[in-house]
């Protein structure tokens, strides 16, 4: 028997799911054929901000093939509720957190451009698209305003003019007074104000949904890519106002989410009651543009930061004042994203004794801004870390070495942080040291030298970042042992390309020593299984470890009904490789034997965990950058990290989520930018050639370096989450290299992107490199 | 707009489909056909997720009227595998792990095959121009890379 911290490790890195992705036979929401489907369209509003005064959908209704044209008003005059959001946040004044209620359709003021407005229902996509232009809208504009700074300055256009304010929730944590005080007596501080710039997250995958209704039933279906089948079900329920038992989401392969694809967007519930409406299944499709316009955004804060710090560098206190813009509604989780989840992991990986925090979730009119990878903690290490690297220049103390003057040593682990949140385990410094030499971070100068001799400036960076992870901390498995010979698994998690799959798979056979082949996973239904979903890196730690508690009451189970079935008592039976057997002697019974000798001809096994220790996932990155001084062309020549995300059941996979997050950080740093024009609200960067992703020839390679030495002690499998920290890291590492590579010409801060024009005008205006 | 009988010879067999003129190669191909390995990811030759093969050059299904590849032979996803064995392409992605999510994959595939097919051994900087108008969004494109290269290897 391997030690039980290796679970799942024996196997190899290809993946049980890669096959039908690989032939063509993923089975996507897209792909599913839907018999007797109408196909939805959205009229979505025009205008950041506009009475909806009269809508004429009598030519919509007479176009070919429309089943049917609806407003929002039809809809709250048949009962629809708004879209819920999680409650727990107050306002300014104290009184609880407000949002404007968002219906599937808008009834009376769009709120941003891409606000739904209407839907035709039609025989085919086309002819519902068709139909959606003869909708009129008689549209009565109104003041808008998109810009989070803007919407806190004096005299602010109002999102929402009822509420007085465009603050939607307010956060303190922290002591001011003595904060105050450390920052009165500091011999330095460092100070930064930046805004980390808003993106779209663009899975490749569009959303699509199809809703379904049986009348006999009075049962809802709702097939859609959703990483929380159990949450949008309740919410499109709660929208309905039906039970949530009377609706049933159903996933199939889910091509990419980020966070993106979670909780509820309106077309979520809209299909669902179309399909009653129509008596017929009603399927919407998003185009790349109503992906822009219509899904969740991410990140869009204001943040301004001081560091205050001692004369022998350091730290002392962290002041961290931040303005998250949440778009036109609350998004399910949106305040959630800034103000709770973020600033668990504001202080970085420092040693910080005092901190302060006020965060404001501002409402805006555009899109509604939640999770995107990292959801908060990719603004929380980017604030801290070019923090740091801006008090290092002004200090004149080497960035490494500050930053080993400030980690949280080993020694103090457990250690709880200035936020009040507590790092179990860590070797932070060792991390460190370990990216540096993996990066040859001492061999900088000679590629310097070597870029100058081209005419190119070349700049280096690092960022330490620590991550919680973990969101919802129970998740249930149960084990299904079939007569047949097959194990399944149901978890309440979801895999969208992180390989849970096989991860899974891998955990159950080694508690039952059968072969992962034989270990079928089933996600994402709701009338099999319920559970928290994927969200915020928990799956692996919290659903792998209910997994492998499963696999084990399920021996538990098999031993019981094994000694019923051997005559014998159940402290006498062994388990082991498939196997039951009398201790000491030759009588035993397989375990697919003894599956098929029970009612149904299966048994099962059924775990509940719950932990109470989030994951932290701590990692070193280092980029090197090189910029042409012709073009202000910034390319990543060189990058590579080091990440402490606990024990790697499956080393390839967790490569690969390393990278993806790279990438996404790298494109941050250097390439996406959602922009909404200042004064109109029209969305600027509604398609992938004003929205630049990361593509092949954008990218380095990465190098990659794992540190397993310190496992997370919060769950039995010693891992910590891994999907999001390349995001965390990234965007740090690569400004904190552009800068230094810019040092000369003054530049102390540049905002991401970092566009070539901003680069080549530093570069043309300054002296130019020898 | 009145139908018209289609000629399509896909994946080496040859179909008949009643069609709009105006009906695109991606939708034929999907709804017709139901050959629902090539995807779609944007509003039209952005993404590269619909990527397929006319005469063994990646096309863009998205931006092919249907009509016009009528007798040119077009390969997607489903025609790579044979009897049931996945190519070494395929299998390369499968062992060096260049699907996450999966959805840019057939099209990742088909484009690198069709790089393959004309460049045997490329290098690393002509895989990624190759496959530089295909985007994915989970992988960073290292394994990608990393497959496509280990593809390239096994070939005589």
């Amino acid at each position: 028997m391997t030690e039980p911290t290796r679970y799942g490790r024996a196997q190899g890195g290809a993946r049980k799911e890669d096959e039908r992705f690989l032939t063509g036979r993923g089975r996507y929401a897209d792909d599913l054929a839907v018999p007797g489907a109408a196909h939805a369209a959205i009229v979505r509003s025009p205008h950041a901000r506009a009475r909806t005064a009269a809508i004429d959908v009598a030519a919509a209704r007479a176009a070919p093939g429309v089943i049917g044209v609806f407003t929002g008003a039809d809809l709250v005059a048949a009962g629809v509720k708004p879209l819920p959001f999680v409650p727990g946040f107050v306002g300014e004044d104290g009184r609880p957190a407000r949002s404007p209620a968002r219906y599937p359709l808008t009834p009376d003021v769009a709120r941003f451009v891409g606000d739904p407005v209407a839907v035709v229902v039609a025989e085919t996509a086309e002819a519902a698209r068709d139909a959606a232009e003869l909708v009129a809208v008689d549209y009565e504009p109104l003041d808008a305003v998109v810009d989070v700074r803007r919407a806190l300055g004096p005299a602010a256009v109002l999102a929402e003019p009822d509420f007085g304010t465009n603050v939607a929730a307010f956060h303190a944590i922290g002591d001011a007074v003595r904060v105050d005080e450390a920052f009165a007596s500091a011999a330095h501080v460092a100070r930064i104000d930046l805004v980390n710039n808003r993106l779209v997250p663009n899975p490749i995958e569009p959303r699509v949904c199809v809703g379904e209704y049986d009348t006999a039933s009075g049962r809802y279906v709702v097939r859609l890519p959703t990483q929380t089948a159990q949450s949008t079900r309740n919410s499109i329920a709660a929208s309905l106002g039906v039970a949530p038992e009377r609706v049933r989401v159903i996933v199939g392969d889910i091509g990419g989410g980020f966070g993106m694809k979670t909780f509820i967007h309106p077309e979520d519930a809209l299909v669902a009651w179309l399909a009653k409406a129509c008596g017929r299944p009603v399927k919407w499709r998003a185009d790349r543009s109503e992906s822009f316009l219509g899904d969740t955004h991410g990140r869009d804060q204001w943040v301004q930061a001081e560091l205050a710090l001692d004369r022998a560098g350091r730290f002392l206190a962290l002041r961290v004042r931040l303005a998250a813009n949440m778009g036109a509604y609350l998004a399910f989780i949106g305040p959630v994203v800034p103000l709770r989840a973020g600033v668990r992991v504001s202080t970085g990986g420092y040693d910080i004794p005092l901190f302060r925090f006020e965060g404001r979730a501002v409402l805006t009119n555009t899109a509604p801004v939640c999770a995107y990878r990292g959801a908060g903690r990719p603004e929380a290490i980017y604030a801290i870390e070019r923090l740091v690297d801006v008090a290092a220049r002004e200090l004149g103390i080497d960035p490494v070495e500050l930053r080993r003057r400030n980690l949280v040593p080993r020694s103090a682990m457990p250690y709880r942080n200035g936020v009040g949140e507590t790092y179990d385990v860590g070797d932070f410094a060792a991390v460190l040291d370990r990216a540096l030499a993996a990066a040859d971070w001492s061999g900088f100068d000679a590629r310097r030298a070597a870029s100058r001799a081209t005419g190119r400036l070349r700049g280096r960076g690092l960022a330490f970042y620590v991550e919680w992870t973990g969101g919802e901390m129970t998740e249930r498995a149960v084990v299904e042992v079939h007569g047949d010979g097959r194990v399944v698994l149901l978890s309440g998690t979801q895999n969208m390309g992180q390989g849970l799959e096989t991860s899974y798979a891998g955990i159950v056979a080694e508690a039952l020593g059968i072969d992962p082949a034989r270990v079928e996973v089933v996600q994402g239904d709701t009338d099999r299984v319920l559970g928290s979903g994927s969200v915020a890196s928990r799956s692996l730690f919290v659903g792998g470890s209910a997994a492998l508690a499963g696999g084990k009451d399920a021996i538990e189970k098999g031993r019981a009904l094994a000694a019923d079935a051997l005559e014998a008592a159940p402290r006498d039976i062994e388990y082991a490789a498939g196997r039951f057997c009398i201790a000491g002697t030759d009588r035993a019974i397989g375990l697919f034997d003894l599956a098929a000798r029970q009612p149904e001809r299966r048994f099962l096994g059924e775990a509940t965990v719950t932990f109470t220790m989030p994951s932290w996932p701590n990692g070193c990155h280092v980029c090197e950058v090189e910029i042409d001084p012709e073009t202000g062309e910034v390319r990543v020549d060189r990058y590579s990290a080091v990440d402490d995300v606990g024990r790697r059941l499956n080393p390839a996979i967790v490569a690969g989520q390393v990278h993806g997050g790279i990438a996404q950080g790298i494109g941050q740093a250097l390439l996406e930018a959602c922009r909404y024009d200042a004064d109109s609200g029209q969305l600027l960067t509604g398609t992938f050639q004003d929205y630049a992703l990361p593509r092949a020839d954008d990218l380095p390679a990465f190098a990659l370096g794992a540190f397993e030495d310190e496992p997370a002690s919060g769950n039995p499998l010693g891992t910590k989450g891994v999907g999001e920290v390349g995001a965390v890291a990234a965007p740090p590492a690569v400004v904190n290299a552009v800068v230094d590579a810019l040092a000369e010409f003054g530049v102390k801060h540049l905002d991401m992107p970092v566009r070539a024009e901003d680069v080549w005008r530093i570069v043309a205006g300054g002296r130019a490199p020898r | 707009m009145p139908k018209r009988l289609l000629t399509l010879a896909v994946n080496g067999r040859r179909h008949e489909i009643a069609a709009d003129g105006h009906a695109l190669l991606v939708d034929v191909l999907r709804d017709a056909l139901g050959l629902t390995g090539t995807k779609q990811g944007c509003d039209g030759g952005e993404c590269g997720a619909c990527t397929v093969l006319v005469d063994g050059a990646p096309r863009l299904a998205c931006l092919t009227l249907a009509a016009s590849v009528e007798g040119r032979a077009i390969e997607t996803i489903e025609g790579l595998a044979r009897s049931g064995r996945m190519s070494a392409l395929q299998q390369a992605f499968h062992e060096r792990l260049g699907t996450q999510c999966g959805f840019c994959t057939p099209g990742m595939i088909m484009a690198a095959e069709a790089l393959l097919r004309r460049t045997p051994h490329p290098d690393e900087a002509e895989i990624r121009e190759a496959l530089a108008g295909n985007l994915c969004r989970c992988t960073g494109y290292v394994k990608i890379i990393e497959s496509v290269r280990a593809a390239a290897e096994a070939r005589p």
